[in-house]
């Protein structure tokens, strides 16, 4: 009998020559991707952990069977029930981000199993394909119980398939990412920006925050789908290097493109979860220093393994690493009937944390608080003052990564106007503004939120845009947690009197 | 006729969507942009309206001042005003 080691690299490296077709007909540069690359320039593609199929079904049960045995002792409907409110609210996001988006990185690795230049590739992006389905129907079952408890739970599965702002945002990312993308640019941003960088700090960082919060269930469906991260994450790294050996500067476009692309969505997901959503007792680091830890540090390394640079816009990255989800947050707070979570004040005590992660800009941040304070203060807290308490006017949002325009600082926001084709458009920021204008043909015929409504397709009124369109209700959309009722802010009005 | 424009205040965390009449003036501008940011950020008087780089005077119109559709306008404080931590 053959050993495993003697036999796995004949099974793996399956390709022949063809003699009836050529190569670029059953690999097309539109699907495989470019550099268009002969074979012989791939067939030495290797990943560093190999795995036959039958030690990937073993793996795989074993993680399944451990999942849900913490699902049966301690993710029953009254253990979500008994958790922290704010950190219940970031759940909902998490819940409805995550399994759809999955689902479209498995039509993504699908891809890769089908156009991927080896036969090695191909096969890891199968697995791959199977981690991804695994990664959406977890979420989707251990979330379903919560359904009956709080309908918010039900976006689980609705969240993609709404016109939520957040969802427009979403969709246009992975409709890029992964469902209209060829192969070779599907595994340099999937694997090699969004798996080996931002998801770390999803999967790893915010499970830590969920031991703290006591979450252990989500804690142990997001450490399990990390373990099949780290395996399937290696196929980008040998396709970035070869991209790297026969065109260094798209390989470095591709970089740039993608870390700018995967920063604003998960500053939305991760930030706002991490330093609003989790109880400040509960946090272990801020965003920024899980930023620091998991991508500045250790994400950058890897690339200069590569031979690849920092973006040319890494200033701008660190001017919002210090405000983009303040600057989000904060806006969001004033739009929270937009969403299907509920948001909250931070406290006085929450803001001095805040304050000494973030100084640099934190005066800016602060003014808005106090001026919310005041607000409330004098319409006075309750349910019946909601809306008063909420924006009445649309936000903007950016024509590329279509998140509101919260780049830059308070006091100097960086959105730009950009004309093509004779219509107006417009970015957030500089990097946006660069990615729309390198790649206009993908990006311009899409209508933003402000689009739509101006062109009639969604409505203009508030009611009617959260109701028909974002597909909320008065009970699933977002309110202030405690409805302005909070002790710091009742002592306060105590204090004025 | 309706002029859709993004406006932004100093101080605030987002832009947001103005609906203006190209006849409306400068000085009303001003008001539906102090208006629809006032939960987040208090405005004074000693703010002016910024387009294209240009302060411009509250009371010209919006046609005079040559706005165009879907562009963007600030509202800053006036050079030489000192700040008030809330703009207020």
């Amino acid at each position: 009998m053959l050993k495993r080691e003697e036999w796995l690299p004949l099974a793996r490296k399956l390709d022949w020559e063809f003699s009836y077709t050529t190569e670029r007909e059953v690999f097309p540069e539109v699907i495989s991707g470019r550099p268009w690359l002969p074979h012989s320039a791939w067939k030495d593609w290797d990943e560093s952990f190999k795995t036959s199929y039958r030690e990937y079904v073993e793996n795989q049960h074993e993680k399944d069977m451990a999942v849900y045995a913490v699902r049966d002792a301690v993710g029953r409907l009254e253990n979500v029930q008994n958790l922290a409110t704010p950190w219940l609210n970031g759940l909902k996001i998490h819940a409805a981000a995550l399994p759809l988006g999955e689902f479209t990185a498995t039509i993504g690795n699908l891809r890769g199993a089908r156009f991927g230049r080896d036969s090695a590739w191909r096969a890891m992006a199968c697995f791959g394909a199977l981690d991804e389905f695994r990664h959406t129907q977890i979420p989707l079952l251990l979330m379903h119980e919560l359904v009956r408890w709080d309908a918010r739970f039900d976006w689980t599965h609705k969240f993609y398939h709404t016109n939520n702002w957040v969802a427009i945002a979403a969709r246009h990312f992975f409709d890029e990412l992964t469902l209209g993308q060829n192969a070779i640019e599907f595994q340099i941003a999937t694997n090699v920006i969004l798996e080996t960088g931002f998801t770390n700090l999803q999967f790893v960082g915010l499970a830590s925050l969920a031991h703290e919060a006591g979450d252990h269930m989500f804690e142990k469906m997001v450490t399990s789908i990390q373990t099949d991260e780290a395996r399937h994450a290696q196929i980008g790294h040998p396709v970035l290097a070869l991209v790297m050996k026969h065109d260094p500067k798209y390989a470095q476009y591709l970089v740039d493109k993608w870390f700018w692309r995967n920063w604003h969505l998960f500053s939305f997901l991760t930030g706002v979860s991490m330093d609003y959503m989790t109880a400040r007792e509960q946090r272990s680091a801020s965003f920024k220093e899980f930023m620091e830890e998991w991508i500045v540090d250790q994400f950058f390394r890897t690339l200069d393994e590569f031979g690849l640079k920092k973006p040319w816009y890494w200033d701008t990255f660190l001017v919002e690493l210090e405000t983009y989800h303040h600057m989000l947050y904060a806006a969001a707070y004033t739009y929270r009937a937009t969403v299907w979570f509920d948001l909250m004040m931070p406290s006085p005590a929450d803001r001095s944390w805040l304050r000494q992660k973030y100084p640099k800009y934190w005066d800016d941040i602060e003014a808005v608080w106090e001026q919310l304070g005041e607000q409330w203060k004098s319409k006075g807290p309750g349910r019946e003052n909601e809306m008063a308490m909420h924006a009445a006017v649309l936000p903007a949002f950016c024509d590329l990564c279509q998140f509101p325009l919260s780049a830059g600082t308070p006091r100097n926001n960086t959105a730009t106007v950009v004309a093509h084709d004779g219509k107006s458009y417009i970015c957030c920021s500089e990097p946006c503004r660069w990615i729309f204008e390198h790649e206009p043909e993908r990006y311009a015929g899409h209508k933003d939120v402000v689009k739509r409504v101006l062109s009639g397709e969604a409505p203009a009124d508030l009611g009617k845009l959260l109701t028909d369109y974002f597909q909320l209700t008065p009970d699933t959309w977002g309110k202030d947690v405690c409805s302005g009722d909070y002790e710091w802010l009742r002592n306060r009005r105590a204090a004025s009197r | 006729m309706p002029l859709p424009l993004y406006g932004f205040v100093e101080g605030d965390t987002v832009g947001v969507l103005i609906i203006a009449d190209e006849r409306e003036s400068v000085g009303s501008l001003a008001k539906k942009l102090r208006d629809a940011v006032s939960l987040r950020v208090a405005t004074t008087d000693e703010m002016e309206i910024v387009y294209r780089a240009v302060a411009l005077d509250p009371a010209i119109t919006l046609d005079q001042a040559r706005f165009a559709p879907l562009e963007r306008f600030d509202l800053r404080r006036k050079h030489g005003v000192s700040e008030n931590r809330n703009l207020g």
